[in-house]
């Protein structure tokens, strides 16, 4: 089973795609802030897939990719960041920053189960 | 409501009050960069949240407000008084919009929406030009792709030439997952790799990637669905779609634009069937010629392209060192780590450990009586414990009083305004905690005070320095702990109560005869009275219906008690008594015949023992006080005689002590309050119920109507008796 890292500021937001995401039989991993995310990773998690918020309060989503990619050990895990459409300045500088792609909010369970299916492997 | 509806509404309601609390601070700070990103993150949140629970009415809203919060942010707009009273209202708005969804309502009501238009227009007006602007470079953009013309390949599958940039392992993608994904699409007719990029073994970096595709896809999805696929790496790779039956001169230049060597490649896209040899060949030669059939002006839409670019990365670099910045600042504000329980757990919680301490004082009961010293010391061990854990159980529900008096600042800046005076909110203790349940109930007593200290109390500047006074007026909002109860103080610095027109309005409302002789307080304490209001025209802001008495009724209802104290032309201080929680506490129990009864045991000051030849007077000389009591057994009707040695509780409420007569003092005990059923509710000097350690039932006092009901009693002897001395003296 793939398990799949949710990182959002936003209960709401964790608890639906959490369930979007069990219902398809994902395991999830889930942190409301990215300093808790950053622990997580630095305690070596197994995950096969990271979804961050970009807009949180302290180490923010783009920080976060960043320190991510920078452990060795997810070099090479797909990253997806949830953003918005009005954020397009945002999106180049989260794949700057290294994430693979992005999931635009509001999205439904299949945009966001076929964006998954995109960038796992 | 579902699980994450609730969650939606808890959540949106904190971001909210976050939305607002920065908004107020914009107008003092208006340069704050901050506090402008953390007012549009929690608008962005909102947005996004409501999204995800598909509550279109509160998106639809949220998104007006978060395009003007994403130009203020970018410096686009301004602060301005008039922008943020906007965002204000817009807070409201949203407000009543969370009402609306919490009442699980499908649809905003007639009003609500109409309110919701009228913002949205003006919030429209301050995004008006960036929405020009863009929608025109969107139609320069269509006619780009209109301008190509040629030859017709026939063909019914779409062809995709694809070269993944240099970082896209580095960037966590893998091509196999864009062609496996594409391959969902539809059918992939045929496939070449491209792996011309590839360099010598010895500069290989097995980091990079270095392939590329041509690809004959058949579907029935549209353009855009196949680029969608490629949407995570479009700015990194080359990505070439020509729909079916594409014009000659578009395979052609995508030859010739692809880095590869132009024969080769067309090969290629002859070996994957996109087109056949002579396709290739008409296509070459004439590119030979220096012409394309058709083909208009390719120079022009690149340069385009070159632009537009130019402009993303620089509006980029300039975001980037913003974002870097501002991530330094955010670093420093100290995160609460928080858990989000539900209510009823914690409810659930409180209950039982109510339950467990009645059993623990059950339990030490038994072991005393036992006479078993082994067992009587692991007991009190036990219900040391148990205090502690009720304790910390309590501290669950304790929650700082400090978020209900930062909504003021928004009321007082509001009807500050609507009432034309300058009043400034002062607040201190807002982090003094207490019991959740009391912090939810008090905000609409606390509210009807604040504005009524600003709309009766504060006087009109003009009026304040023809005074004497500074021109801003001050309302203080003070909370802070004493002997076991919470005390909260409306104070303002205005007026006064004018007593003259209190006693002139309670005499023409009939609620005094006007030959009463009453004192200071007693005048000012007539405000409390049903029906009483002085303002001479009614101001929409006091003269909603809801009178004084009716935020008493609402303190006393949480077991709190309200005074008024006021010096006339230097200001009024309301101050509103409650209990630290309302499920346990600590009690002391009395006996009186066969029953028992609890008091609280804050209120207890001392016990002393009832001389028998004070038993026809019920007032007594306590250290030169004359200090009143009450005989339970008469009060209650208890049936018996009273025993030779009976003793008095001295209790003391908001400064004024009484006694209360029992037959047996009982000691402390720890008191979990049973509410009374409605049916015993009307029954005064009686607050709850609580069961012994033994199983029975005892009443708990509730001492401050039995301390009101003697002071009154008193007064009314003391009336009475001046009546009868002056009657005499006129016989």
């Amino acid at each position: 089973m793939k398990t799949i890292f949710l990182v959002d500021d936003s209960a709401t937001i964790l608890l639906s795609i959490s369930n979007i995401l069990a219902k398809a039989g994902y395991a999830t991993e889930k942190a409301a802030s990215g300093e808790e995310a950053m622990k997580k990773f630095q305690a070596g998690v197994k995950v096969d897939l990271l979804i961050t918020d970009l807009n949180m309060p302290g180490i923010n989503g783009i920080e976060l990719i960043k320190q991510v990619r920078k452990l060795p050990a997810y070099k090479f895990m797909p990253i997806l960041f949830l953003t918005t459409e009005s954020q397009q300045s945002r999106k180049l500088e989260a794949k700057a920053a290294g994430a693979s792609g992005w999931i635009v909010k509001p999205a439904t369970a299949d945009e966001l189960l076929n964006t998954i299916k995109l960038v796992l492997r | 409501m579902d699980e994450l509806t609730s969650v939606f509404i808890q959540e949106g309601r904190e971001q909210l009050q976050a939305m607002e609390s920065g908004l107020l601070e914009l107008e003092q700070q208006p340069d704050n960069h901050d506090n402008i990103n953390g007012i549009f993150r929690a608008a962005h949140t909102i947005k996004g949240a409501s999204g995800v629970i598909e509550c279109h009415f509160i998106e639809a809203f949220m998104h007006k407000v978060e395009n003007v919060l994403d130009r203020l942010r970018n410096g686009e707009i301004h602060v301005t008084g008039d922008l943020t009273g906007l965002l204000l209202r817009s807070c409201d708005h949203l407000s009543h919009l969370m009402d609306v969804l919490e009442a699980a309502a499908a649809e905003p009501p007639e009003d609500v929406r109409h309110a919701g238009d009228a913002l949205q227009l003006e919030l429209a007006a301050y995004t008006a030009e960036a929405a020009g602007a863009s929608a025109g470079s969107m139609i320069e953009a269509e006619a780009d792709v209109e301008a190509s013309g040629g030859g017709v390949v026939n063909t019914d599958s779409w062809h995709i030439s694809v070269r993944f940039g240099p970082h896209m392992l580095r960037g966590g993608m893998d091509p196999l997952s864009f062609l496996r994904y594409l391959a969902s699409l539809g059918e992939i007719l045929a496939l070449e790799t491209i792996p011309d990029a590839m360099p010598g073994a010895a500069e290989m970096d097995p980091e990079s990637c270095y392939l590329g595709f041509e690809i004959r896809l058949q579907t029935r999805s549209s353009k855009a669905d196949i680029e969608r696929v490629f949407d995570f790496c479009r700015d990194d790779c080359e990505l070439r779609i020509l729909a079916p039956n594409s014009k000659l001169a578009e395979y052609v230049k995508l030859i010739r634009e692809l880095p590869e060597d132009d024969m080769r490649l067309g090969e290629m896209l002859v070996r994957c069937g996109a087109l056949t040899q002579s396709e290739l060949e008409e296509g070459l030669f004439s590119q030979q010629q220096g012409k394309l059939p058709g083909d208009g002006d390719p120079l022009a839409p690149q340069l385009g392209e070159i632009l537009v670019d130019h402009k993303v990365v620089h509006k980029e670099v300039v975001e980037a060192a913003v974002s870097k910045q501002a991530q330094v600042n955010e670093k420093k504000a100290v995160e609460a780590r928080l858990i989000r329980v539900q209510a009823d757990k914690l409810d659930q919680l409180i209950d039982l450990v109510g339950e467990l301490v009645i059993a623990g004082a059950s339990a030490n009961l038994l072991a005393q009586r036992s006479k078993q010293s082994e067992l009587v010391e692991s007991t009190s061990i036990l219900s040391r414990l148990v205090e502690n854990i009720r304790d910390s159980a309590l501290q669950l529900r304790m929650v700082q009083i400090g978020e209900t008096f930062t909504r003021f600042n928004r009321v007082v800046r509001d009807v500050a305004k609507e009432l034309g005076k300058e009043i400034d909110l002062v607040i201190t203790g807002a982090e003094t905690e207490l019991d959740k349940s009391v912090v939810e109930k008090i905000g609409d007593p606390l509210m009807h005070l604040v504005r009524n200290s600003m709309d009766h109390g504060i006087e009109p500047a003009d009026v304040r320095e023809s005074r004497g006074k500074p021109r801003r007026g001050t309302v203080e909002l003070n909370a802070y702990h004493d002997s076991g109860s919470i005390v909260i103080e409306v104070v303002d610095d205005g007026g006064g109560l004018p007593r003259d027109k209190i006693l002139q309005k309670a005499i023409d409302k009939g609620l005094v005869q006007p030959t009463q002789v009453l004192s200071d307080q007693e005048i000012i304490n007539l405000i409390w009275e049903p029906g009483f209001s002085t303002a001479e025209q009614v101001t929409n802001l006091s003269g909603r219906g809801v009178g004084m008495d009716v935020v008493r009724r609402n303190i006393q209802g949480l077991r709190g008690s309200c005074e008024v104290a006021s010096v006339e032309g230097a200001g009024s201080t309301f101050t509103i008594r409650l209990p630290l929680t309302l499920a346990i506490i600590d009690g002391f129990l009395v006996g009186v015949g066969r029953s028992s009864y609890v008091i609280p045991l804050d209120m207890v000051i001392e016990c002393i023992e009832l001389k028998e030849n004070s038993a026809d007077r019920d007032f007594l000389n306590l250290r030169g006080e004359v200090l009143p009591f009450v005989r339970l057994r008469e009060m209650f009707e208890v049936e018996g005689e009273h025993p030779a040695r009976e003793n008095i509780v001295v209790v003391q409420y908001a400064g004024q002590k009484a006694g209360i007569v029992v037959d047996q003092l009982l000691g402390e005990f720890q008191t979990v309050i049973k509410p009374l059923s409605s049916i015993f509710r009307h029954l005064r000097g009686i607050g709850g119920s609580t069961i012994l350690g033994t199983g029975e039932v005892a009443l708990i006092l509730d001492v401050q109507t039995l301390v009101q009901r003697n002071v009154r009693k008193e007064e009314r002897d003391m009336a009475a008796n001046n009546a009868v001395a002056r009657s005499t003296t006129q016989n």
